[in-house]
């Protein structure tokens, strides 16, 4: 009989991906930039003779997208990469060493159509070991429309934007912006001008003197320019307005949405219609991969959108989705998947400047599976 | 340790914080002796013939207090949280000892007249990136603490870097932009151009008196414990042991 992992590979190579191995072993620096100080600790860490801080890879989407990045060619250039092998976490109560299996996607612009396949793949992958998950999706592009339509100041919109995916932490700042809770007020240097409000040039120079008593070089950090600049942005905030009040109503009648994806997408309609015309792009988005979905025969009856589902990780931009079923691995994630168009223009330039790359993947956890590594 | 005594207590082997444990545990009636002289890392207490005093460098004592080869140990708390994963089911704070002050906090240069609260450092490290092609570098030996004080805040745009000494020079020298270090008066912190956000105090830290929930409690081990509760106990000090008797007697059943 047929093993499971032969099985999971002729049906992701069938879907027209090819195998690749990336490296174990990894410049940890690497994962700590693109995922944060946070994936420090559930990270295996090691060092190299010369000092060099490596890591174990923690997943395989990564490695993927640096061996798409230095295989050569156009970055942007299709490619369809699976993978079926050991990675390595700090789980409390799971085994460190696991394997996932699971593909890459990148560089398809039909972006509604590459998450519709995406998502029938892994469902499919599942059926072939016999399980039939609650499939769980969210869209944080559709976040991202919104607060682009809300008349909010533009630090209170990253703000917000960092937290989706953190509902609690997200509730209180939209109680923050509408006023009902209020941070303490910057007013150091107001103070010291008697009262009047510090104009830009006061405020440069202070900052100017502070790094000079304090020896601290501008270089390569902060910047007295920077510094007066958001001094000034912070001021002007508008908490509590009538504006704040208004967007961080819409915020929270958004975030309450949920259910099957296409009731879901007339209840984001209605809201746009009313609040933010500006939001029919994304929900237009949303609809065409439900219609991708639709036609891959996946039962949308059975997934559940939630339209505060996010992951906090910066390199995810729009579908995410996660597979489980309460019998198996504890009730913990199945499989995992979503878009993740920031990450490769991270990686090439540091900053994320570059412009986005499509890519879309999915990965199994074989071990909630019960599926025997090999 | 040693696997002939009863009762082990772990007291840091050299400068101030010995001193002072020394004086706090003669100064309740159990003086300890080094019958070998001082050069050597062992002690007894006479009235106690049970116990034995292991000195150990400060860095040391949590950890082994986590793994159970000591029952009893002074230590910092800011040891105790940054050390040992989950503190709470491992070890039990007996008593505060009301030395070995030390606030661990959040440090960013005073030239920042845009951060006060935490909330400020998120937004500024959000935006770090995108500005300066890094995350924005925070120096400390407090992984840990840092760790979750930050994600307690939000904040996940952020670089550790491992600093085991001079952590309140490292933003003059372009080593880390700003610090999570321990400060006494905060002078230091002054002297160095930083100052300590609003709501950046992570913990307020004192040499406690802390004994291992995971050593082996023996019958002799908990009666010379029962002798130093005895010894230690006037006050405020007896409730301290309180708890721990609990959860060793619970830990029986």
């Amino acid at each position: 009989m047929e093993n499971p992992v032969d099985r999971l590979r002729g049906i992701l190579s069938g879907a027209g991906y090819d195998f690749i191995e990336p490296p174990v072993l990894h410049d940890a620096d690497t994962f700590l930039d693109l995922a944060g100080e946070d994936l420090r600790r559930r990270m295996y860490l090691t060092s190299s003779a010369e000092g060099i801080e490596l890591c174990l890879r923690p997943d395989y989407t990564i490695p993927v997208a640096l061996h798409h990045l230095t295989a050569g060619g156009d970055p942007r250039r299709v490619a369809s990469y699976a993978y079926c092998g050991p990675v390595f976490r700090q789980r409390p109560g799971e085994t460190g060493e696991f394997w996932q299996a699971g593909v890459e996607s990148i560089g398809r612009t039909d972006r509604a159509d590459a998450d519709a396949d995406t998502l029938a793949l892994a469902l499919g992958a599942l059926a072939a070991l016999g399980v039939r998950p609650a499939v769980r999706i969210g869209d944080q592009s559709l976040f991202d429309a919104l607060l682009d339509a809300l008349p909010v100041p533009d630090l209170w919109r990253r703000r917000l934007a960092r937290a989706f995916g953190d509902t609690p932490r997200l509730h209180e700042l939209i109680e923050e912006m509408a006023g009902r809770s209020v941070r303490p007020r910057l007013g150091p240097i107001a103070a010291r001008h008697g009262g009047f409000p510090p104009t830009i040039e006061d405020v440069r120079e202070e900052v100017a003197r502070l790094f000079a008593t304090g020896g601290i070089p501008e270089v390569g950090g902060r910047t007295v320019a920077e510094i007066a600049e958001r001094y000034f942005e912070h001021t002007a905030l508008t908490a509590g307005s009538p504006e704040s009040l208004d967007a961080a109503n819409i915020l929270l009648r958004f975030l309450a949405i949920s259910g099957p994806p296409d009731r879901a997408a007339l209840a984001l309609g209605e809201l746009a219609a009313r609040e933010t015309p500006a939001m029919a792009a994304a929900i237009g988005a949303f609809t065409e991969r439900t219609h991708g979905f639709v036609r891959h025969g996946i039962d949308i009856d059975a997934i559940h959108f939630a339209a505060d589902f996010g992951r906090r990780l910066d390199y995810y931009t729009g579908f995410i989705f996660e597979l489980s079923d309460p019998s198996r691995g504890g009730g913990r994630p199945l499989a995992g998947g979503g878009r993740y168009d920031r990450l490769l223009s991270l990686i090439r330039t540091r900053n994320g400047t570059g412009e986005d790359i499509p890519a879309v993947g999915f990965a199994l956890w074989l071990d909630r599976l019960g599926v025997p590594a090999r | 340790m040693n696997g002939s005594s009863s009762l082990i207590v772990a007291i840091p082997s050299k400068g101030r914080l010995q001193e002072r444990a020394n004086a706090f545990f003669a100064g309740h009636g159990f003086p300890i002796v080094q019958p070998r002289g001082e050069r050597t890392y062992r002690g007894t207490i006479v009235e106690i013939p049970e116990a034995e005093i292991a000195f150990l460098s400060a860095g040391e004592i949590a950890g082994q207090l986590a793994s159970g080869n000591v029952h009893l140990g002074i230590t910092g708390r800011d040891l105790v949280e940054e050390t040992i994963d989950d503190w709470n089911a491992r070890v039990e704070l007996v008593m505060p000892l009301g030395f070995g002050f030390a606030d661990v906090v959040v440090a960013v240069p005073e030239a920042w007249v845009d951060v006060e609260t935490m909330a400020d450092l998120d937004d500024v490290a959000a935006d770090f990136r995108r500005r300066h092609g890094r995350r924005l570098k925070v120096a400390t030996k407090y992984f840990n603490l840092t760790h979750r004080f930050f994600s307690g805040h939000g904040i996940a745009d952020y670089r550790i870097v491992e600093s085991l000494g001079a952590t309140e020079g490292t933003p003059a020298s372009g080593a880390a932009d700003l610090i999570v270090d321990i400060t006494t008066t905060g002078s230091t912190l002054k002297a160095n151009g930083l100052k300590v956000l609003a709501d950046g105090v992570i913990l307020k830290s004192e040499a406690h008196l802390v004994a291992s929930l995971v050593a082996p409690w023996s019958g002799e081990a908990r009666a010379a414990l029962d002798a130093l509760a005895r010894g230690l106990g006037a006050g405020k000090a007896a409730t301290g042991f309180e708890p721990l008797r609990k959860k060793l007697r619970r830990q029986d059943v």
